[in-house]
């Protein structure tokens, strides 16, 4: 069996009277791509500052590429704290050169692959300003320049999309796949459920300092699935015409093994009976000769897998209006 | 090692590349020259106005003039003799078409009791006044006692008493001796300001890593103790290059100086000069004891940037380090005056105190060789105490965020680190 670079087993932390993290497992295989999800407050910062060693369990074990998370692991790993942290009075070039430096990787060596960062995240004309001369965003991607230059085993991104635009969240998400190709293991915590769905494999779902789901997110989602199927004709005007509703709900009604119907938009959600197949009801609306334009197996985002497990008191996810994610 | 030296590197140039570092040290010897200048340039002026523009001597005693003329010749003033007497008029044509300076009137009323007349457009100003009123009232009373007995001894009391001081071991002796207090002072002055200035400077950078975080990403390639002590040493590096600015510029100044004291004045006494330069074992020994006393200090420093978050907080944090720096301080500027106790040539043994207080001491002798070597191998000792303990605050406190440690949760960081 591969490795797994992170592994924790039982890990709690408090701050005072505010437990932080309490009894979390966590298993990262090699080469996944890890989001670890969940509201703002959650704990994931907390669990990732644990895996740097940078704060201390109370109790239980961190591991980082099976030993404890010591100096040698640490160098293996591109971190990007939540906190953008630089050196503002640097120049661009300069500091990635310096924390390639430090990372052991030879100056000219730096500094050639620094450059070619730049080039890409469409910063080579800022190479030598000053960083605090750049704007957030631009800092931003400057830090995250600074996380690959040693080539690490593992990235592990604490909230790297929250502050870029959208153009930019689709570069680093480009450069997060690319990695994971190249066999990088990638950690990242985020609170938008969009992102992770489009990019994670694997997901871990926090609140309120425990885990609530993890696993792979293919399989997740199927476990999930209610077995509601979406249905929607051709000439889907069931919205303005209520008689043309009204023929198309009692035909879909009439399907064998649909149990209830809802209508959702253009679309009619069915419920089946027990022991019913989908399969059954596509076989029965083609022998009907129905002008389908969809008949889709509903699965639920991770916002309303989410929301399901998580409760109705993380509101304040701020994860957005992802409903519609496909 | 490699990592120590990327950090220093880093370091030293981003302190030496502001302009701030070199405005401040390109001001001290641009200020010296400034002054040296501005100060010349008056000398050179005051000379050619008065060559340029007599006093005239008007005697109308027929006994005065020659002295008073002789004296303020050789005061240095442009000066003449008249003894026919003038009119008003004409004295005043004389001065507004700026032929003279001013005319000094000498009547009976000067040799009776010294009073004179001077007559010109500008007042005399205050150190030529008092200079021409004893020259006069001199003159006046040569003029007396020149008939009387014991004319002599009258003239010394006059005079006032005279104090003659005998120097043991000779002059040249006591001018090194003068000279060495000399330099223990500058040098305490020059260690106190570099070892404060420089240890807040390690201080401040320390606490910029925190509140910006990328100590975060830095600790997790490099360990604590290399951080800090690249840190450390990158400052103390820039520090070594301003002071090494420093001394290059006033070696620079003196030298140039001094041939232009021996081009324009070619009878001035150079002899004792070789006696007042510092000679190189004193400015070895500064070296040795600004390079101990700022690892023993800057690691401190380090340390209480560490605890804090905030430089409001670490202003207040560091009250005890600036506390270790200020008393001996103040206690070796109040021997200014002469005094000196036997008491603190002990309390420089204090490896936080020996730099300020051993220094003086070992240049002008006062404290014995065992004692100087003494004090520099607690000072060692104590710098691997010192780095010891601040490593493990700052190990601990350079990831910590909000409130500052307690001394009780100082005293677990230490054992926890």
């Amino acid at each position: 069996m591969t490795q797994h670079p992170v592994r924790l087993s039982g890990v709690s932390k408090t701050f005072g009277a505010h437990t932080a993290v309490s009894d979390f497992d966590l298993e990262i295989p090699e080469g996944s791509v890890y989001g670890l999800l969940g509201p703002n407050g959650s704990g994931k910062t907390t669990t990732i500052r644990m895996i740097m060693d940078i704060l201390m369990p109370d109790s239980g074990s961190v591991e980082l590429f099976g030993r404890p998370p010591d100096f040698a692991g640490r160098g293996r790993v591109g971190y990007l704290p939540e906190e953008r942290g630089v050196y503002e009075k640097m120049k661009v070039l300069e500091q990635l050169v310096f924390l390639g430096q430090i990372r052991g990787v030879a100056r000219d060596l730096a500094r050639k692959r620094a450059c070619e960062w730049l080039e890409r995240l469409d910063l080579a004309d800022w190479a030598s300003k000053k960083v605090r001369e750049l704007s957030k965003g631009m800092q931003q991607k400057v830090q995250f320049v600074g996380t690959v230059l040693h080539d690490p085993k593992l990235l592990i991104l604490d909230e790297p999309f929250s502050g870029l635009d959208p153009i930019n969240q689709d570069v680093l998400e480009s450069i997060v796949r690319e990695r994971s190709a190249l066999g990088t293991t990638v950690l990242f915590s985020t609170h938008l459920m969009e992102q992770a769905e489009r990019l994670c494999e694997r997901v871990c779902l926090i609140s309120r300092a425990k885990k609530v789901l993890d696993g792979d997110l293919k399989e997740l989602k199927r476990r999930e699935r209610s077995g509601t199927i979406a249905v929607e004709f051709d000439d889907a005007l069931g919205r303005s015409d209520p008689r043309r509703a009204w023929q198309q709900e009692r035909a879909v009604g009439s399907w064998p093994g649909v149990a209830g119907v809802v209508q959702a938009g253009d679309a009619w959600h069915l419920s089946l009976e027990d022991g019913a197949g989908a399969r059954s009801v596509l076989a029965a609306a083609v022998a009907e000769g129905a002008e389908l334009r969809r008949f889709e197996l509903l699965e639920p985002t991770l916002h309303e897998i989410f929301v399901r497990h998580a409760g109705n008191d993380d509101n304040d996810n701020g994860a957005g209006p992802d409903g519609g994610a496909r | 090692m490699k990592q120590v030296w990327v950090i220093l590197v880093r370091e030293y140039l981003e302190k030496v590349k502001t302009k701030g570092f070199w405005i401040a040290t390109l001001a001290l010897p641009v200020l010296m020259l400034g002054m040296m200048g501005v100060s010349a340039f008056l000398g050179i002026r005051s000379q050619q106005a008065e060559a340029d523009r007599p006093l005239v001597v008007l005697d109308r005693t027929g006994a005065l003039g020659e002295a008073v003329v002789e004296r303020i010749g050789a005061a240095g003033y442009a000066t003449e003799l008249l003894e026919a007497d003038l009119g008003v008029e004409e004295m005043d044509r004389r001065v507004t078409e700026e032929e003279v300076e001013a005319f000094l009137i000498l009547d009976e009323r000067t040799a009776a009791e010294g009073a004179f007349v001077y007559r010109g457009q500008d007042s005399p100003g205050r150190v030529r006044s008092a200079l021409l009123a004893a020259i006069v009232g001199e003159a006046a009373l040569e003029n007396r006692l020149a008939g009387a007995e014991e004319a002599e001894s009258l003239r010394a009391l006059v005079r006032g008493g005279r104090l003659e001081y005998e120097a043991v071991g000779g002059e040249v002796a006591e001018v090194a001796r003068v000279a060495a207090k000399a330099h223990g002072m500058i040098g305490a002055v020059l260690l106190y300001m570099c070892m404060a200035i420089y240890g807040s400077f390690v201080l401040r950078s320390v606490l910029e890593e925190k509140r910006t975080r990328i100590v975060e990403v830095v600790i997790s390639s490099v360990r604590p103790w290399q951080l800090m002590l690249g840190k450390i040493m990158g400052v103390g590096s820039m520090g070594l290059t301003q002071l090494a600015i420093w001394m290059l510029c006033v070696a620079l100044i003196g030298t140039a100086g001094i041939s232009f004291l021996v081009q324009v004045v070619p009878a001035a006494d150079t002899s004792m000069i070789s006696e007042i330069l510092p000679s190189v074992g004193s400015v070895a020994l500064l070296a040795v004891f600004f390079v101990l006393g700022y690892f023993l200090f800057s690691s401190l420093f380090a340390a209480v940037g560490a605890m804090c978050s905030r430089e409001e907080e670490a202003a207040q944090a560091q009250l005890p380090v600036i506390a270790l720096l200020g008393i001996p301080f103040v206690l070796q500027m109040s021997t200014a005056g002469g005094a000196s106790f036997a008491w603190m040539g002990w309390a420089a043994l204090f490896p936080f105190f020996s730099p300020i207080l051993m220094y003086p001491r070992a240049v002008d002798g006062s404290a014995p060789v065992w004692m100087v070597a003494a004090s520099i191998v607690l000072m060692v000792a104590a710098i691997f105490a010192m780095a010891w303990l601040s490593g493990r605050i700052y190990r601990v406190g350079i990831l910590m965020q909000g409130k500052r440690p307690s001394l009780r949760e100082l005293y677990r960081w230490v054992r926890a680190a």
